[in-house]
């Protein structure tokens, strides 16, 4: 049985190809649910109609699933909260050229 | 694919869902580099040719290699690419596009021989009449698939408009071509040919460049929390002043009023201007990459482009043989300056994304797939960069100071750049070929 961390873990396979960050760090994970039979990842996108949608959302839940083959993995995607720049971590930012500031 | 379906693991092809075929678009976006590489080598050649005035056979064969060959066929390619997706909605029909893009080659071809000789009978009509009839039923597909989108963004409304302006373009063009073989417009042609013109450069492509980099240079640069009613204002002012300077031409020639509506689209394109420096301050991702930097400098051509159409609008230039320099000039920063720097840059987003998606998409996740970056080879792609600033340079100081000399060697290093370019895009489809599925 996977626990949050081991998720998060996975996750972090998931990059954006263009702008090179996981999604862990890029701040779209909003929450993940671990019930019985059931992982829920809750998640949004930096951009509405971004043309990566379908790829990171159905990516993200390949990797879920592989930490767990048990259950069923499902994702929602939602768009409010609105994803904000905010949430990035720090090396996030750092990939994304900031200095050390 | 629902992706909070119930149940196991099912198979997806994401590829297939809203993007229409790899390989029609992909022919949009080939023949458009090649288009690109013959335009500079044709340049490059016939350099000596480009004095006077710009109304003359080799001209107008060159120019429209330019707009029709190496512009819009990149604009086609990158709307059947980005629409579905932008737009949430599926492609009418990618069948149409596979078949205007075989009419839009043979009408092309036809097209610059026809201008290239002057020979400007039946099948140079017939060859306007293939090229017309293959952006109609771009537009077609276009409005018919735009038919059923149900969230309007702003992107959309400048698109819609463009492809407005791309039918009337159109028409103007095959009433002019038909025109000098079979002359029956009785006022000065050359006032036509202005309208079509600044409905092609003004209305179609940057309608196109301004809407498609509300959406593009954000998410390219994660730019959060800007304000878009720069965009609001340039669409309204834009839009004013490209209908009443269109109508002044038409009307009554050069005045006060034609004057004003110049002004007014020139307010409308500095709005814009205004817009893209308040994404650049939001944007999160501070590396500017290859085609970012592309894009920078081709927007400062824009600029430059704008200030050179106000001058040519305001200025009395005396001299004639000033004059036509200068409106040489004007229309190379244009083509070569503002939009083939701005699509070299923006290929250099696109077409990695286009062959990652058809490639990689699946597989994002289960095995390592490339970043878009290392999909192409940035130091060839910085090399080119600099070759291509330099050409565009000596290219516009050769125009403007009439020195023919520096003019060819312009073109030669904007034609080695080309296809350095090309080796680079060449290269993303072969790697689609050796990994595709």
């Amino acid at each position: 049985m996977a626990t949050k961390e081991q998720i998060i873990d996975a996750l972090k396979l998931v990059i954006d190809p263009e702008l090179g960050v996981n999604v862990v760090d890029l701040g779209l994970i909003y929450d993940i649910d671990i019930a019985n039979e059931v992982i829920t990842i809750t998640m949004t996108l930096t951009t509405m109609g971004c043309p990566l949608h379908e790829s990171m959302v159905e990516a993200v839940r390949h990797v879920a699933q592989m930490t767990d083959l048990t259950k069923t993995v499902n994702v929602e995607l939602v768009w409010e909260p609105q994803w904000t720049p905010e949430r990035l971590t720090p090396s996030a930012k750092q990939m994304l050229g900031w200095g050390n500031s | 694919m629902k992706s909070n379906s119930e149940g196991m693991t099912t198979p997806t092809n994401i590829a297939s869902s809203l993007a229409p075929p790899f390989s029609m678009v992909s022919k949009y976006f080939l023949a458009a580099v090649l288009s690109f590489i013959v335009l500079a080598g044709l340049c490059a050649l016939f350099a000596g040719d480009m004095q006077g005035h710009h109304f003359q056979p080799k001209l107008l064969a060159l120019t429209h290699i330019a707009t029709l060959g190496w512009v819009t066929m990149t604009i086609f390619g990158a709307m059947y690419q980005l629409v579905p997706v932008v737009l949430e909605v599926k492609l009418f029909s990618a069948k149409l596009g596979e078949i205007q893009f075989w009419l839009y080659i043979i009408g092309i071809v036809g097209l610059v021989y026809g201008f290239w000789g002057f020979n400007v009978g039946a099948h140079f009509t017939a060859s306007a009449s293939l090229v017309t009839l293959a952006i109609l039923i771009f537009i077609v597909n276009m409005f018919f698939t735009m038919a059923k989108v149900t969230k309007w963004n702003l992107t959309g409304l400048f698109l819609l408009t463009a492809l407005v302006y791309l039918k009337i373009t159109a028409l103007a063009g095959l009433l002019l071509s038909i025109n000098l073989g079979f002359p029956f417009i009785s006022r000065i042609h050359l006032d036509y040919l202005k309208i079509h013109a600044h409905l092609g450069f003004v209305g179609w492509v940057a309608m196109v460049i301004m809407g498609v980099a509300l959406k593009l240079i954000p998410m390219f640069g994660l730019s959060h929390g800007f304000s878009t009613t720069p965009t609001k204002v340039a669409y309204i002012l834009v839009n004013i002043g490209l209908l009443g300077t269109t109508v002044e031409w038409l009307m009554t020639g050069p005045g006060w009023l034609l004057r004003l509506y110049v002004a007014l689209l020139a307010i409308g394109v500095l709005a814009f201007l205004f817009q893209l420096v308040e994404i650049f301050r939001h944007r999160m991702k501070k590396i500017l990459d290859i085609g970012m930097k592309h894009s920078v400098v081709a927007f400062g051509y824009f600029l430059l482009s704008l200030v050179t159409g106000v001058f040519l609008a305001f200025a009395d230039v005396g001299d004639e043989g000033v004059k036509q320099a200068l409106v040489l000039t004007y229309g190379a920063a244009v083509i070569f300056g503002f939009f083939s720097m701005l699509i070299v840059g923006q290929m250099y987003k696109i077409v990695p994304f286009l062959v990652w998606f058809h490639t990689f998409s699946d597989r994002v996740g289960k095995e390592p797939v490339p970043m878009l970056k290392d999909m192409f080879s940035e130091r060839l792609g910085t090399i080119q960069f600099g070759l291509i600033n330099f050409g565009i340079v000596f290219t516009l100081v050769g125009l403007l100071l009439m020195q023919p000399h520096l003019l060819r060697a312009g073109f030669i290093v904007v034609f080695l750049a080309s296809v350095l370019f090309a080796v680079n895009i060449g290269n993303l489809f072969r790697l689609r070929i050796h990994y595709g599925n």
